[in-house]
């Protein structure tokens, strides 16, 4: 398509001279005698150039050229000067002429003019269609990224997981709905409102904390498993994997994943309780020794009494009743080993100082202790206080850990040998309490430790039920607690037992 | 002064127990409280019977007995077990060591399983001394 010229000027003669020669230059070319002519030329072709004589009788080139600013900001003017009239050129500059060339009109200098004009309509398309091209860009960007956020957002909503996801400050800026079922609190109570440490324990934050560099380093994630306090105060199980997000070497936010293990934790103590019932049922036979070692008992101490009455000799007499009292004694123990173990019962929480129950327990076997010159010794941390945990529990556990680790001594029975056995309390993390029980007496090799927590399996002959160990594993697991055990024959045992504690309830609220 | 009976075990009052029974028999007890104690016993006294409990610290009490049914001197003193474990079971662990490249021993006297009543270890005893 040619190039469309309006050539606006009083004086027909050279008008159309001009316009001959510029439609033998291709141009297509349209005149007009005066400005208001030229204006309704303008309006009805759109020229793409306009070339008007600055001096006209009516409407002046100046006023043309404001008009048709005015109505399409792309049409390219040339203004006509007459000489002298620079003042006039420059003026129709500043209202946005794209040139002016002087009179008497030189085939060369307005083939120049055009050629600048037609460049810069040219660069003026250009610049309509990127501006076009990138107004739909941006559209179609925004578009997407409204897709792939609203697909993100399903994405966290509707994950089993719960995640909570802070900004660089710690705010919470990401709490689905997952993440409301286990702690409680309503996104609407969390977002922007609360901090991490709000809604996980201090404890937590800083072993993620430390493992931060890990993190780095490893690119790996780490879980574990953990309890998390919800709104009412309860301890929820669960898996817990978190990680700070880095954008550019900086932390930009930090997120958590977690992952309710209630209802697990629910099932492997379903599984654990018939465990337990079944072992029960299977060991009739293993038990059987033990009791035939209570009956032989039974035997041995009616034989010393008849033998005592027929001679008329109190030593029989008394050493028989000692030991029918002594196993009658060992029946109980075994009977209600066997209650505590086959039976689910509810943990009690109640105050009670950990350190006072070592203590007390270390002083029941003083007496015993010192008969085989064996050393009782008691190292409690002091950072320990009241807690609400399971009393009775715990004092079965450490009776039974403490008695053993004695016998274990008494068995090892090397002479020279000081014996000793060491019970330790620390207050550990994660509101743990640790108990440690740890003899330097006979050990187990690795046959023995693997059979340790089989029941009625016992290394004391006459003097065991079998069941000590299990009985104590069952409170610990009942206690939600774990139990570990390092041991080496001949150089000795320690067990080392977590339990969880909570605090005295009033005065966490204080 | 009647045969001399060496008591094997752990257990004070199983050797209370036994005492008893073979003092009211008429025979001379020697205590000993484990495997390791009773070969020293035999050396020192040369009992006439051997009253033994095979469960015991070190597994002493087994290796007392294959040690005196393999020896050229000691291996005709009449030994009584007397356990908590089954006789069966006893025999069946003797066979097992035995494969395992011990030297083959003769089963025990007399093997009585707890409990015990005090006359029938009594019986036991005078069938074999007679």
């Amino acid at each position: 398509m040619p190039t469309k010229l309006l050539l606006i000027d009083d004086e027909q003669t050279s008008t159309s001279l001009l316009a001959l020669s510029l439609k033998s230059d291709g141009y297509e070319v349209l005149t007009a005698e005066n400005g208001r002519q030229g204006l309704e030329i303008f309006d009805r072709e759109l020229p793409d150039i306009v070339i008007t004589d600055i001096r006209m009788p009516g409407m002046d080139g100046i006023e043309v050229l404001k008009e048709i600013k005015k109505r399409a900001h792309t049409a390219e003017v040339i203004i006509v000067t007459g000489h002298g009239d620079i003042d006039n050129a420059i003026d129709s500059l500043k209202y946005g002429a794209s040139d002016f060339i002087n009179k008497p009109v030189r085939a060369e200098t307005l083939s120049v003019a055009l050629e600048r004009a037609k460049n810069k309509l040219d660069l003026q398309a250009k610049l309509d269609t990127y501006t076009k091209n990138l107004e739909q860009e941006v559209e179609t960007v925004t578009h997407e990224l409204r897709m792939q956020s609203n697909f993100l957002e399903k994405l966290i909503k509707t994950s089993e997981e719960g995640i909570v996801a802070t900004d660089r400050v710690f705010t919470v800026i990401i709490y689905n709905p997952a993440a409301e079922h286990i702690l409680g609190y309503t996104a609407d109570a969390v977002l922007y409102r609360k901090k991490a440490k709000d809604l996980f324990s201090l404890d937590l934050m800083r072993k993620y904390q430390a493992k931060r560099h890990d993190y780095q380093r490893r690119k790996k994630l780490e879980h574990f498993e953990t309890h998390v306090r919800n709104k009412d105060g309860d301890l929820v199980p669960v898996r817990f994997t978190g990680v700070f997000l880095y954008e550019e070497g900086r932390i930009m936010g930090s997120v958590a994943f977690i992952q309710d293990l209630s209802e697990i934790k629910r099932l492997e103590k379903e599984v654990l309780m018939s465990e337990r019932l079944a072992t029960v049922g299977q060991t009739v036979a293993g038990m059987a020794h033990g009791v035939k070692n209570i009956l032989h008992g039974f035997k041995g101490g009616s034989y010393l009494m008849e033998v005592g009455f027929k001679n008329n000799d109190t030593e029989k007499l008394k050493s028989g009743w000692q030991m029918i009292q002594k196993n009658i004694n060992h029946t109980s123990e075994l009977v209600m080993d066997l209650l505590t173990y086959s039976k689910d019962r509810d943990v009690a929480y109640v105050p009670c100082d950990p350190n006072d129950i070592a203590a007390e327990v270390c002083e029941t076997f003083t007496g015993t202790a010192t008969e085989h010159n064996i050393r009782v010794t008691a190292k409690l941390d002091p950072a320990i206080k009241t807690v609400a945990m399971d009393k009775t529990s715990i004092h079965t556990i450490l009776m039974n850990l403490v008695s053993n680790a004695i016998d274990a001594c008494i068995f090892d029975d090397i002479p020279g040998k000081s014996y000793e056995v060491k019970v330790k309390t620390t207050l550990a993390e994660n509101h743990v309490i640790q108990f440690e029980v740890a003899d330097n007496g006979t050990g187990m090799d690795k046959k023995l430790r693997d059979k340790m927590f089989t029941s009625f399996f016992s290394t004391k002959g006459h003097k065991g039920t079998g069941l000590g160990l299990l009985v104590t594993r069952k409170l610990i697991e009942d206690h939600d607690g774990s139990i570990d055990v390092f041991s080496e024959a001949g150089k000795g045992t320690t067990f080392i037992i977590d339990l969880p504690y909570e605090d005295i309830k009033n005065e966490a609220r204080a | 002064m009647g045969k001399k009976i060496l008591i094997v075990d752990d257990d004070p009052d199983v050797r209370l127990f036994s005492q008893a029974v073979l003092e009211e028999n008429g025979y001379t007890p020697v205590v000993a409280k484990n495997g390791e104690e009773g070969e020293a016993l035999i050396r020192q006294e040369a009992p006439d019977m051997i009253l033994l409990d095979v469960l015991m610290p070190r597994e002493s009490g087994i290796r007392l007995y294959r040690n005196m049914k393999t020896h050229k001197k000691y291996k005709n003193i009449p030994i009584i077990i007397l356990s908590g474990i089954a006789e069966k079971s006893f025999l069946r662990s003797q066979k097992v060591l035995t494969e395992f490249g011990g030297d083959p021993v003769p089963d025990p006297e007399a093997y009585l399983e707890k409990p015990v009543d005090g006359e029938e270890l009594a019986n036991t005893i005078k069938k074999i001394l007679g």
